[in-house]
């Protein structure tokens, strides 16, 4: 693990009436460091990227993010929007109403960037994702992998601290996903952006992320460090 | 194109025929035979004379202006008060939901009519508000233009608040959550959430306008002088049959417009029934609790408490309602089991034609809605003169005609269209597969349809048969019209007894009109109204 803990979770604990969801998971995630949360559907890995997002509210356990407690003592200190944080959802969650370009703008807008500055980190992150033609686009004019790039060129363009990835690739064919994965990989790099990327897909795991951290009924099962020399042989 | 499954289609095609046929029967040829009558002359001729007349006379446009005045009035009041109350009970936490949502429904399913008497016996000439002040400051507003428009404004504000509340539960939960990592709740209301469901409260506000356009209870009680009236009074005051149809063609034109409109605006959303199971934004109230419960309670007391109280007050004491029960005992029997067939009879034409228009190809699916919305908005004394057109003729006609069986029929013409159209909703719900399922497991059609696709349409079914019966029961201005003489409904005997009798019958009478109502509502409410919305 790389330098010290730029998300922390300590005794994160969710229930949904009687049942657990997430049952005390204590992680450390460095800064620029790529995590994949791996398990089978019902694990609980969608949940505890919901409760980093401040979306879902913990009933027990802290959360820390940038050396700040932004959830403790079964409530949410700082709302999702003071979290610094790009989600993309697995359903993409683009606003139809909106074009592409409306889609990152109202963002950008919403953290207070300028007018003028807005223009200039909309077509930057319109050129990231490699759809500049379709900034007036519609989204449901668009195909599913534009639609992709759409979605995570919507969480970037606010150059988060914090990237979260909900299965937003589970619905693409393996040659668009891996494209899509080495991309982002990059891009996140780039950025030096912490990412947590949820996934039930162990080889999409592997090889997008640093470490692996699998899951099962609610608890962290192991966490595997990915050897990039030997995954880069095969 | 119906896609029809291979097993047996002649059944299925058989039996949605025959539907189809029953509902271009009774739905469709009034209103084409109004049509058609409205370009026949004095001697039988094809003739635009009608419509000359029509155009030349000044009260006619008066009327025009009138109509669409209350029409836009009350879709502007039902809108400012229903859409706000939809937002509110689908993104808020309130104590007591079911119970309010429940609450607001009431002045949907209490007849306008009746509405419109409490507020007569409120702020009429010589009603409660008139005595206490010991002076009449109130009745000439009451019997305007904006009284009409306040009486169907709370009358019909519900059905933008269902519309609304229903729309907003539609929008996906994780494009507002995508808003708040971002925004504030308030501009992800103002910027994501009230653009989705914009489109929904406008159509709902278009079918207000041309539910109020159709409306004859309330101006015909409140004398304020739109078409709907005009119709009613050139047929049954001066049996002129050409007016009556030709005045009745604008108001089957703007039907037209407002249904191509709402069409066009809500496309597959008009039936859309899939819901979110958690909304992504929920509005915390804060210190603008009591503004909101002040809000609540200002149109609960003006569209359900003081309409009721002034009905209860008025009729005074239990004796005059069973009274009222002796002497008009005969037409709320007659109310009671032509509305239970009526409801009935609907529910069962309107379940084939909602099965055919679910199962339908889009292009289809569209041309259906659009004729159902249309002929739902066809006013009841439009429907009322073509229905007479039609079936008063010698022979099997004739016979229905002169029996309580017209009545029925005149339910069926007001009430399949809307039925079909929520019925159509609930069959969207079951997926193909299951008939499918069904299909490879060796049933038939119509093993399938009534084994299968029935039961597990069957909440659906019950919720459209208790809105079915309530329709059925407050109908007025079609079973004025065509009731045969020394038969008639509740809503009618209440409309005819008004000028000669004491205004506590009358009360009596429209509070049991109500309570007869609100039974099944209740049940419905109980067995059916799930706690919905954000808990």
């Amino acid at each position: 693990m790389k330098g010290e803990a730029f998300v922390r979770l300590a005794r994160v604990t969710k229930r949904y009436g009687a049942r657990t969801v997430v049952d005390a998971v204590s992680l450390d995630i460095a800064e620029g460091e790529i995590v994949a949360l791996l398990g089978a559907s019902g694990c609980g890995k969608t949940t505890l990227l919901r409760l980093i997002a401040g979306l879902e509210t913990p009933d027990a356990g802290e959360i820390w993010i940038a050396g700040e407690r932004v959830a403790a003592d079964g409530r949410n200190i700082s709302p999702p929007r003071a979290r610094g944080i790009g989600f993309v959802f697995q359903d993409l969650a683009l606003w139809s109403h909106l074009t592409v370009a409306g889609n990152l703008d109202f963002v950008l807008s919403s953290i207070g960037i300028p007018k003028r500055a807005r223009k200039m980190r909309i077509e930057e992150a319109l050129q990231m994702g490699r759809i500049e033609k379709f900034a007036d686009t519609y989204p449901h004019r668009m195909s599913g992998g534009e639609q992709q790039r759409a979605a995570i060129a919507r969480a970037l363009v606010s150059h988060p601290r914090l990237l979260l990835l909900d299965e937003p690739l589970s619905s693409l064919d393996a040659d668009l996903k891996a494209n899509l994965l080495a991309e982002l990989a990059t891009m996140q790099k780039a950025l030096n952006g912490t990412t947590v990327h949820v996934t039930h897909d162990r080889e999409e795991a592997a090889a997008f992320a640093d470490r692996v951290v699998m899951m099962r009924e609610g608890k962290i099962e192991r966490v595997e460090t990915v050897d990039r020399t030997r995954f880069a042989n095969t | 194109m119906l896609r029809l499954p291979s097993a047996l289609p002649s059944a299925r095609a058989i039996t949605l025929g025959v539907a189809v046929a029953l509902f271009l029967l009774l739905c469709v040829l009034p209103i084409i035979y109004m049509l058609g009558v409205s370009f026949v002359g004095g001697d039988g001729s094809f003739s635009v004379g009608n419509y000359r007349q029509l155009l030349i006379d000044a009260r006619q446009r008066e009327l025009l202006l009138t109509s669409t005045l209350l029409g836009a009035g009350t879709a502007l009041l039902a809108t400012s008060v229903g859409a706000p109350l939809g937002l509110l009970l689908a993104r808020t936490r309130l104590p007591l939901k079911r119970m309010l949502r429940i609450a607001f429904i009431i002045p949907l399913v209490v007849p306008p009519y009746v509405s419109a008497l409490a507020w007569i016996l409120m702020t009429g000439s010589t009603g409660f508000v008139a005595s206490w002040l010991g002076c009449d400051l109130l009745s000439a507003w009451t019997y305007s233009l904006t009284g009409a428009i306040i009486v169907l404004g709370t009358s019909f504000f519900p059905l933008s608040m269902l519309a609304t509340e229903a729309a907003a539960w539609r929008v996906n939960g994780r494009l507002e959550e995508a808003g708040l990592l971002v925004a504030s709740p308030g501009r992800v209301l103002w910027r994501i959430t009230l653009p989705l469901i914009a489109p929904t409260v406008a159509a709902a506000a278009l079918i207000i306008f041309v539910l109020a356009l159709a409306e004859f209870g309330v101006p015909g009680l409140l004398r304020v002088r739109v078409f709907t009236t005009e119709v009613f009074t050139a047929f049954s005051a001066l049996y002129d049959f050409g007016a009556a149809t030709a005045l009745a063609v604008p108001l089957l034109a703007v039907a037209l417009i407002v249904g191509i409109l709402a069409k066009l605006i809500t496309g597959e959303r008009l039936l859309a029934t899939r819901r979110n199971l958690y909304p992504g934004l929920v509005l915390r109230l804060g210190r603008w609790r009591a503004v909101v419960l002040c809000f609540f309670t200002i149109i609960l007391a003006a569209s359900v408490i003081l309409p009721l109280s002034a009905l209860a007050i008025e009729a005074g004491q239990l004796e005059r309602i069973i009274f009222a029960l002796g002497t008009s005992g005969d037409a709320i029997f007659n109310g009671l089991y032509l509305s239970t067939i009526g409801a009935t009879l609907t529910c069962a034409l309107a379940v084939l034609l909602g099965y055919g228009r679910a199962r339908s190809g889009a292009r289809l699916r569209g041309l259906v809605d659009l004729l159902l919305i249309v002929i739902f908005a066809v006013p009841s004394t439009v429907v009322g003169v073509g229905l007479i057109g039609l079936w008063n003729r010698p022979g099997l006609l004739g016979a229905i005609y002169t029996s309580q069986t017209i009545i029925v029929v005149a339910y069926l013409a007001r009430f399949v269209p809307v039925a079909a159209l929520m019925l159509a909703a609930s069959v969207r719900q079951i997926p193909v597969s299951v008939e499918e399922a069904a299909e490879v497991g060796g049933a038939n059609w119509w093993r399938t349809f009534t084994r299968i696709v029935l039961p597990q349409m069957r909440t659906g079914l019950a919720a459209v048969w208790v809105v079915s019966f309530i329709f059925c029961f407050g109908e007025l201005g079609a079973t004025l019209l065509v009731a045969p003489p020394g038969e008639s409904t509740l809503p009618v005997r209440v409309y005819t007894i008004i000028a000669n009798t004491p205004p506590s019958e009358v009360a009596a009478l429209a509070l049991l009109q109500v309570g007869i109502i609100l039974i099944p509502l209740a049940l419905l409410g109980f067995f059916t109204g799930g706690e919905r919305g954000v808990r």
